[in-house]
This record gives C-alpha cells, sequence and structure tokens, in this order.
C-alpha cells in the first residue's frame, strides 16, 4: 500500500471516511465549463478579435510583429519549411505574416495609409482562416527561427499571442480545447479521478516492489515535509505506468525524498499552446497550493518537454513568483549520477545504439541541454548525436499542442522528415527523449518513415540499468 | 562650404537635413516610446544564467557569424549584409562630412566610401534579383521589401558618381543635387518604412538575449 502520511495514526472509520471524502472531491474547478467553440469566423468574431488585439500585444509580441524585414534566413530553420519545402506557405516569416499583415494593417503608420505598400491587410474572414491554418496547424512554436532570426523575432511568442485571440473567440482546434477544458473541469487533463489515481500509484507501487532489489520502494503520497514533489504527465497512469515505475525506481535507489500529490500532479498545461493566460495560471494555481499543502521544498517535473517549461519558467510568472525551487528529473538524475548516488551497468544496454531528441520545450526554451546527455553517457557506450542538437535541434513536429489537433495530423508527420532524416543518419536503434508528446510524434514518424528504432525516455534508459543492492 | 556651393544647395544640405532629421528622430521617439509602453515580458522564475549576458551575447550576435546557423550556413550572405551596412553608415556619413567637415573627405577617404558604394550597389542588384526570383523570398515580399532594396541601391549608385565628381573637385553637380535630394527624401521616408528596421533591432535582440540569457541557453560558458 502507498504510504499516505496525511491519515497516519487515523483510527479506521476515520480512514474510511477520509477515503470517501477522497472519492468525493470534486478536483478542478467547481463549475465545470464547455469552451464554445466555432467552426468558423464570423464578422462578430471577427469584430471581437480586434477588440482583443491591443491587449495581447506585450512588448516582445508588438517588436516581433514590426521587426521582420523579410529576409528569409528563417526559412531554413523551420522543420514544417524544411520538411516540406514545396509548400513555401510555411516559412515562418510567412506564416507570421498572416498575423503581421493584420497588425501592421491596426498599428503601422505606413499600413493604415497605403497598406498595400507594406503587405498590410484588414482582419477579414480569409485571413483569419489562414491564420487559424497556419499558426494552428503550421507552428509548433518550437522557436528555431527565433534562434536563426538576426532580428530576434520572437516566433513563439507571436504565435501563442495570434492563438489566444483565436481562441478567446472559439476558434480553436477541438481537441486541444477539450484537453483544456478537462484540464479546468478535473484537475488534470485526461480527467483521472483522484481514487483512480490513488490505485494506479498503488499498483505501480506493488509493481515495482516486486522487482528484485526494489522491495523497500515506496511511492508515497501526500507526504508532508519531503523533499521533492514530483509531478506527472496523466498519460503516464493513464496509459504508461512503466514511466512512473521507473522514475519512482531511480529516486528510490539514490534515495530521493520525495512525494507525490493524490490532488493535483498533472504537470502539463496545454494553456500554454491555446494562450489563454487565465487557464494557464489556475493550473499552475493548483500545483501550487500542493506544493504549499505538503510543505514541499522543490517541485519536481517529470519527463514532459512544455511542462517542465511551464512548471521551472512560466509558472513564477502566471503567479508573480513563486516560494519554492522548480527542477526537473533530467536535472536531479544529472546530479545524483555526478554525486555518485547511483550506479549503473553499461552492459544492459550493449546491443544498442542511441540518440537523443532534445525536446525545444527543454533544451530552447528550458535551457537543459547537458544534463541528459550526462545521464546517457552514464548508462550507456553507444551513443550518438544527431546534426543538429541542444537548442538547435529540430522541432519533432508534435510540439506546440500539435498532437491535440488530428485535423492537422498529415501536415504533423510530413513535417517530420527531417528529425526522421536526422535520427535516421545515427543509426540509433533506440531514440531517447524526455517528452511525451515528443513520444508521440517520434513513434508516429519512425513509423511513417520506416525507422526501426524503439523510443524511450531517460528514466526508462536508467532504470533498466540501475545496479541494485 | 556656404561659399563654395550656391545658398540653395547649401539650404537643401544643412537647414533641410536638419529639420528632416529633427522629423526622422520624432517618429523614431514615438515608435520607441510606443514600443516601451507595453508590458515587458516578465522573467520572475530563478535564473539559470545572466540576462544582462544575454542581452550583450545577443546584441553581439551580429559580429559572430557562427553564432546562428543561419548565418552560418550562408556566409556569403552574411558577407553581403556586413558590407552593403557598413557602405549604408559610410553613405549616411558621407551626408554629414561633405557639408559639414569636408577636410575629411579627402581623395582618399572618399575612394574608400566610393569602394563601399561600389560594392554595396552591385549587392544591391543581387538581393533586388533574388527578391524577384527566389519563390521564398517573393512569397514574403511587399512592395515596401522591393522599393527598400530599390532604393538604397539607387542611393548608393548616386553616391559613388557623387563622389567621383566631388574628387575631382566638384562641390556643387546634379549628381550632388540628387544625392541631397535622396537624404532628404530617406530621412523623411525611412521612420514608415522597413528600412528603420535597425531602430527596432537592439529591442528584438535584448528581449531575446535576456530571456534565452536568463534561462542559461545563451552563452552557456558564461552561466552560474
Amino acid at each position: 500500500m502507498a504510504e499516505v502520511a496525511e491519515e497516519k495514526g487515523q483510527a479506521a472509520p476515520e480512514k474510511v471516511a477520509a477515503a470517501k471524502k477522497k472519492e468525493a472531491e470534486k478536483l478542478g474547478t467547481q463549475a465545470g465549463r464547455k469552451w464554445p467553440l466555432k467552426d468558423e469566423f464570423t464578422p462578430e468574431m471577427l469584430q471581437r478579435m480586434e477588440e482583443i488585439l491591443p491587449a495581447k500585444l506585450s512588448r516582445v509580441v508588438a517588436a516581433s510583429l514590426a521587426g521582420c524585414i523579410h529576409c528569409g534566413m528563417c526559412s531554413d530553420a523551420c522543420h514544417y519549411s524544411v520538411s516540406i519545402p514545396e509548400d513555401k506557405t510555411l516559412l515562418p516569416a510567412y506564416k507570421a505574416d498572416r498575423f503581421r499583415k493584420w497588425y501592421k494593417g491596426r498599428f503601422d503608420w505606413m499600413g493604415k495609409v497605403f497598406p498595400w505598400f507594406v503587405g498590410a491587410r484588414k482582419l477579414d474572414k480569409d485571413l483569419a482562416d489562414e491564420m487559424y491554418d497556419k499558426l494552428w496547424g503550421g507552428c509548433t512554436m518550437c522557436r528555431r527561427c527565433t534562434f536563426n532570426c538576426p532580428m530576434g523575432v520572437d516566433y513563439g511568442m507571436l504565435t501563442r499571442a495570434a492563438r489566444a485571440i483565436m481562441c478567446e473567440v472559439g476558434r480553436v482546434p477541438k481537441h486541444l480545447q477539450d484537453t483544456v477544458d478537462t484540464h479546468y473541469n478535473h484537475g488534470n487533463n485526461m480527467a483521472v479521478p483522484r481514487q483512480e489515481f490513488i490505485e494506479t500509484i498503488e499498483w505501480v507501487e506493488e509493481e515495482l516492489q516486486s522487482e528484485e532489489g526494489c522491495e523497500n520502494f515506496k511511492i508515497p503520497l501526500d507526504k508532508k515535509g519531503a523533499r521533492y514533489m514530483l509531478t506527472l504527465n496523466p498519460r503516464e497512469p493513464k496509459y504508461y505506468p512503466l514511466t512512473i515505475q521507473a522514475t519512482a525506481k531511480v529516486l528510490n535507489a539514490a534515495g530521493i525524498d520525495f512525494t507525490i500529490s493524490s490532488r493535483y500532479w498533472d504537470l502539463t498545461n496545454y494553456a500554454m499552446f491555446n494562450g489563454i493566460d487565465s487557464d494557464a495560471k489556475l493550473f499552475a494555481s493548483w500545483l501550487f497550493d500542493e506544493m504549499k499543502r505538503l510543505e514541499v521544498e522543490y517541485l519536481l517535473s517529470g519527463e514532459c518537454g512544455h511542462g517542465y517549461r511551464g512548471l521551472r519558467w512560466e509558472m513564477a510568472n502566471w503567479l508573480g513568483g513563486v516560494p519554492y525551487k522548480v527542477t526537473s528529473v533530467m536535472e536531479l538524475f544529472a546530479e545524483v549520477i555526478g554525486q555518485g548516488r547511483i550506479r549503473l551497468d553499461k552492459s544492459v544496454w550493449k546491443d544498442d545504439v542511441f540518440t537523443y531528441h532534445d525536446s525545444c520545450n527543454i533544451a530552447r526554451s528550458g535551457g537543459i541541454t547537458e544534463e541528459p546527455r550526462t545521464i546517457i553517457l552514464a548508462a550507456v557506450d553507444n551513443f550518438r548525436e544527431m546534426e543538429h542538437n541542444r537548442e538547435h535541434s529540430f522541432c519533432c513536429g508534435g510540439g506546440g499542442g500539435a498532437l491535440a489537433m488530428p485535423e492537422f495530423a498529415g501536415r504533423r508527420i510530413k513535417a517530420g522528415k527531417v528529425k526522421a532524416d536526422e535520427i535516421r543518419a545515427t543509426g540509433a536503434t533506440v531514440v531517447l527523449q524526455s517528452c511525451h508528446n515528443c513520444t508521440d510524434q517520434l513513434k508516429e514518424i519512425c513509423e511513417h518513415f520506416k525507422i526501426h528504432a524503439k523510443v524511450m525516455n531517460l528514466a526508462e534508459l536508467l532504470s533498466e540499468a540501475l545496479v541494485l543492492g | 562650404m556656404k561659399g563654395e556651393v550656391s545658398y540653395a544647395l547649401y539650404v537643401l544640405q544643412e537647414p533641410v537635413q536638419y529639420v528632416c532629421l529633427g522629423f526622422m528622430a520624432l517618429m523614431y521617439a514615438m515608435k520607441i516610446r510606443q514600443l516601451l509602453k507595453k508590458p515587458a515580458p516578465p522573467e520572475k522564475a530563478e535564473l539559470k544564467g545572466d540576462r544582462f549576458a544575454g542581452a550583450v551575447h545577443s546584441l553581439a550576435n551580429v559580429l559572430r557569424p557562427w553564432g546562428m546557423e543561419s548565418t552560418r550556413n550562408h556566409g556569403y550572405f552574411y558577407a553581403e549584409f556586413v558590407l552593403f551596412h557598413i557602405a549604408v553608415v559610410l553613405t549616411i556619413g558621407s551626408t554629414f562630412f561633405i557639408p559639414l567637415m569636408p577636410w575629411v573627405m579627402t581623395p582618399f577617404v572618399s575612394k574608400v566610401i566610393m569602394a563601399f558604394m561600389g560594392i554595396a550597389f552591385l549587392i544591391g542588384l543581387r538581393r533586388i534579383y533574388r527578391r524577384f526570383t527566389t519563390p521564398e523570398i517573393r512569397v514574403i515580399s511587399s512592395p515596401d521589401d522591393y522599393f527598400a532594396v530599390i532604393l538604397m541601391t539607387v542611393f548608393f549608385a548616386v553616391g559613388f558618381v557623387t563622389l567621383g565628381l566631388w574628387i575631382e573637385g566638384r562641390a556643387e553637380t546634379g549628381w550632388m543635387w540628387l544625392f541631397f535630394l535622396m537624404t532628404t527624401f530617406f530621412l523623411l521616408y525611412v521612420p514608415f518604412s522597413k528600412i528603420s528596421h535597425y531602430v527596432l533591432y537592439p529591442f528584438g535582440r535584448v528581449m531575446f538575449g535576456q530571456i534565452f540569457g536568463g534561462r542559461g541557453v545563451l552563452n552557456r560558458h558564461q552561466k552560474a
């Protein structure tokens, strides 16, 4: 049984009552919500977008809208335009121009007087439709073009602002918004009830304890005063419980004092993708409250790209600062390896060749580039870098919520070609990564482009190689 | 200079330029004010790197062609960019030196500037060709993009001929008039065109550098 520290010392009837309370507790918001989605832009929606636009123009967004010189240097920085070269409308500058044209028509001096001269346009249904197509379905906000833009145009922030405006009037891909609504209504984006989550963790703990050398390993739930509060991607309890098992195994082996909240444990924040800051803030605040309730020192991000970025870099901005430290299992694993707190046997992976895919939100927007390599090199001998790695890595195509937009799936898969080519060139039999969206996309592109490689995360890599006892 | 050129050319070279320069400065001030009124990106998370060092690193990006894949892989394009912009600075500089400090514009200095103008003119021709013919560039180009590069190219050509005549001791020529009329037009037009990108450059680069410097992505060897 998982340890539920809150209940230590309670009498049996009180335990039953507490269990019932848990079962009955409504997580998420009390008043449920279904975002009103629209199939197409109407004049009223366009009018509303005009009203919203000024509020979305932060200094970064405004400078990015005004600053493009159409030099075209971004053309070979984007996985869409590189993988699908025949479609020139997938160039970052072209895609951003769908928003920029509107901005120029409203705020650029020349654009107001001679719109044709600077390519400014009034926001009409055609332009809005182009924005929808290119900025939802043609950009993963990976910021690789930003890193290759001489002017420092932040395409990620620009696209997010455009998405926020479209989302606010109801033009948002249904599945993406459903994911946000589910998180809003249930406290995690897969609507895992609290009791089901607890049972899953208990089952994972039992499975872990059945492994040789792991008999005493624990996955503590709601343990007050633990050093780390581990957060998870809902796909883990729902579909990939072995990932939780692997992570917990490494944490236990390293003697890490950690816990998982049974209430709010979802590290994802799809409001980063639809641009609605109030939702992003709300989801972050739930974890903030759990950190306070459990009196934990570190908020520990599991292996999830946007989730890590959301917790590590954006949460403090959404909430106006946080009184705890935020780190990730990638950093923690690298730290315990550096300290010699776990022993690894490389021979278990001697038959495989490994490469590592840097998630955009972990490396380029997150600053974690060396830690994964510390982990990998401690566990395997056969590691080969892709041509573009670390902050220069190409997006796999699964970022920006792309996996939650089935209407753009065909383009998403095609856009993975450059990544697939780089994986193939390494000759890797295992593609390592630290992000669930990347996992799904990498699996799909490996299958589509006929690459015979497994996709695995870092916890799974370490878990297998651990020397226990 | 007043004694060496007609009063009309003096008026064009000095008072008119000052007024137009003042107008340009005012427009830029308004642009910058508009931008600064917008909320800056917050960064309340515990930093992994140095935001200031990141900003400096990012601003100096222009001097590090190896720093970006886009310039690393297109060295020729980067070299063009450098020469073109040096020529811009020298050409604009000569519009100040000719009326205000003519002794600076010795034949040697003038020839150096002419060399850059000539090279920039050829680069301009290539850039015009590129903008008209490269599908990736055509699809993102507006009339402003075409006009800006054509205007600059013509300006370099006019400046080249003007300085050639200046070296011969001809301070007032039709070309000189054209050169300063174009300068006047530039001062009035540039704040409204893409050519004013240099005003936005520091904002874009500094914000980029602050964000990614603070996150420890840029200049990693310098991070704490």
